[in-house]
């Protein structure tokens, strides 16, 4: 009897051991989800969502090929669109969190998503990154699972704020959609008007996203006779108000300046031909820029696999993929309080400096902002790398053109 | 108040009135024959404008709008006959009950295939054909080229149309069917055959408008959505069915969103639209031009 039991420990230990040894490769081999919440679709930005898929595959191609994370394991994103809007972000993130697995999720671009999207995160316990995502409240509501590399929108106003000071404007009308994002803006841009001491009068306008025809706005801003106006469009709605503002013979005349980089991206000369001349934007990269061992080899990847100058929102997702893998290395695990503790604790290599998380006050929570610069088209079909940069000063290669009057 | 930006605003809203009154036309037509609301007709404007764009990238070259125009609306009409014959003519042949649910749930389905089928097809971003004309004034209105071509063309296929129904035969057998589908029938006309051709150029309606529209709004798939809006706006305002509705229905939809962007905010120009809905059913549920139900 006593023997029959010896054995039958005997056998259990040893099946417990081949057990294991069948099982641990076969662990080593699981993918590590990182989901990929991103527009691809109308209403949203779908080009941007584009731009952001290309960074974040191009980023989990490279970890993977150095050995993957946790030990060997490979990354495998998840792609979902979120089209923009907060319902189909939240059934997005659902879907990643509760049936993929994703252990993080990035691609965040429109500010109302994310807004959705953060408390999810919460729930499920899993870091969410706004990629492009600006609006300060993101960061304001101190949310453990919430990280942002993008600038907030208080800072693009300041330095929009700074930009009209220098150039002695005195009245400068904003077109603003009615998302998270445009009247946010505008609450931020009328807040900072009065604490920067601006000289200059201020009119800001609300639009629905929806909407197509721009020219009742674009009129009222007209007569008002401004010296600048400001385009808090998202997507298509900034090429709207380009091409009608052109239309309405408002812009170039009165020089126009667009609230984010939509302009660098190769599609904007198609859209909108030589109507397209003359406009400014606040861009976050320019190809001059010196970037980190990590960007350069990440920039002259893009350019021999894509033929054009990655953007932006490419070299973020590509970061936000990279510091992922790092910060699950440092981890030793996919828990999302692990990550969590190791995205604030570790320092990063990002595509233009090092990244860090700090839990600082108002919305300078768990967030790293790029640099912003103001850069003008002044000819048609203007590349991207041949456009100056017009502000901040201590950057600038060239001054604000304004258009010959007719 | 400024004089000359009040003609500037009541220019802009009776060009832009007149353009969607095109959509409003459509959608009232095949109302007028088949009894049936036509939820899709945004994503045959939508598919308008991207015909058109091919045309003009592809095969015409970017200055031939005006060859591609009526390429478009006929690709447009086929579609739209094709439509009918598959999809709708079984709810008239087949003796289905409820009739409105089924064209409801049927043109919705169309709805959303349309437009995922063009971000298949397309990719989701925007495209916008080459201007069609230089920018002009027109009064007092600076206007874009484009804008003003969409002007004069609506002006022509709303004659045309206008000819179409007042003038010819089949003229004659869409009126008749618009007033009794079972009358016409004992006449000897193919009600059938009347509801395909009248679905066809109820979408190639659309199709112009959309096609037209394109450089101004540019081609995406979600395009046609509110010109959908605008066009079911102004057949409610102008009356279920009637054409001389849809027409005046624009104008007056145009007008009173330029006077109510020139009076209050232009930010709320689509509120003002639905506010006189709103008022105008009160007054007169069956719109301006619209007719009693009248049952034997």
């Amino acid at each position: 009897m006593r023997r029959h039991r010896w054995l039958a420990s005997a056998v259990a230990v040893l099946t417990a051991i081949a057990g294991v040894g069948l099982v641990a490769p076969a662990l080593a081999q699981n993918p590590v989800k990182i989901g990929v919440l991103t527009p691809l679709s109308p209403p949203g930005d779908a080009a941007a969502g584009q731009f952001i898929v290309r960074g974040a595959k191009m980023a989990a191609d490279d970890v993977n090929a150095r050995g993957g994370v946790l030990g060997g394991r490979k990354i495998e994103l998840v792609v979902e669109d979120d089209s923009g809007t907060p319902e189909k972000g939240v059934a997005g993130f659902r879907k990643l969190a509760s049936q993929d697995r994703a252990v993080a999720v990035i691609g965040q671009f429109h500010s109302s998503v994310m807004g959705a999207v953060q408390d999810l995160a919460e729930q499920f316990k899993i870091p969410v990154f706004s990629t492009q995502a600006s609006a300060k409240g993101i960061t304001e509501r101190h949310l453990a699972y919430t990280f942002r590399t993008h600038v907030i929108d208080p800072d693009r106003v300041t330095i929009w704020n700074r930009w009209i000071k220098q150039q002695g404007f005195k009245r400068v009308a904003v077109l603003a959609e009615n998302t998270d994002y445009g009247v946010g803006v505008v609450e931020d841009t009328k807040k900072l008007f009065k604490t920067m001491d601006v000289a200059a009068e201020l009119k800001t306008v609300m639009f629905d996203r929806a909407v197509v025809d721009l020219t009742p706005q674009l009129l009222e801003i007209k007569s008002w006779k401004p010296d600048l106006l400001i385009n808090v469009g998202v997507g298509t709605p900034v090429y709207l108000i380009l091409k009608q503002a052109s239309d309405v013979a408002l812009f170039p005349a009165t020089p126009m300046l667009v609230s984010y980089d939509l302009p660098a991206r190769p599609e904007f000369w198609k859209n909108l031909g030589e109507k397209g001349t003359y406009v400014t934007f606040i861009t976050y990269y320019h190809p001059t820029m010196k970037l980190t061992p990590r960007g350069e080899a990440f920039r002259t990847k893009y350019r021999e696999q894509f033929k054009e100058d990655p953007v932006y929102g490419a070299l973020n997702g590509y970061a936000q993929i990279t510091l992922l893998a790092d910060a699950l290395n440092a981890a030793r695990s996919e828990a999302g309080e692990s990550l969590v503790k190791a995205l604030l604790a570790s320092k990063f290599e990002g595509w233009n400096g090092t990244i860090s998380f700090t839990r600082g006050e108002g919305p300078y929570w768990q967030q790293w902002t790029p640099p912003m610069l103001f850069m003008q088209y002044t000819r048609p079909e203007q590349v991207f790398t041949e456009a100056k940069i017009i502000f901040p000063p201590e950057l600038k290669t060239g001054d604000l053109l304004m258009a010959p009057k007719k | 108040m400024d004089a000359f930006l009040l003609s500037q605003y009541v220019l802009s809203g009776l060009v832009i009135g007149v353009i969607y009154s095109l959509m409003a036309l459509g959608i009232t037509f095949i109302y007028g024959i088949m009894k049936m609301i036509n939820w899709a007709m945004g994503e045959f404007y939508m598919i308008g404008s991207y015909v058109q764009y091919a045309l003009l990238a592809t095969v015409l070259g970017p200055g031939r709008w005006w060859i591609a125009l009526p390429l478009t609306m006929g690709a447009v009409f086929v579609l739209g006959l094709v439509t009918q014959r598959v999809l709708l003519r079984p709810m008239y042949v087949r003796g289905i009950e409820r009739r409105d649910e089924y064209a409801t749930i049927v043109t919705i389905a169309l709805m959303v295939l349309f437009r995922n089928l063009a971000v298949v097809l397309g990719g989701p971003n925007q495209y916008a054909p080459r201007d069609y004309a230089r920018p002009t004034t027109l009064l007092t209105l600076p206007i874009s080229g484009n804008r003003f071509v969409a002007l004069i063309a609506t002006l022509a296929l709303l004659a045309l149309f206008y000819l179409l129904v007042k003038r010819t035969w089949i003229g004659t057998a869409f009126r008749g069917a618009a007033q009794n589908r079972v009358g016409i029938q004992t006449a000897g006309v193919d009600v059938l055959r009347l509801d395909m051709l009248a679905f066809g150029v109820g979408v190639a309606l659309a199709a112009a408008a959309g096609a037209l529209l394109a450089p101004d709004f540019l081609v995406y798939p979600e395009g046609g959505a509110i010109s959908t809006f605008k066009g079911f706006e102004i057949i409610v305002i102008g009356g279920l069915g009637s054409i001389l509705g849809s027409v005046v229905g624009g104008v007056l939809l145009g007008l009173i969103e330029a006077l109510g962007s020139v009076f209050f905010s232009a930010a709320y120009k689509d509120l003002y639209g639905f506010v006189f809905l709103i008022g105008l059913l009160v007054i007169r549920p069956t719109g301006l031009f619209g007719e009693r139900e009248r049952t034997v």
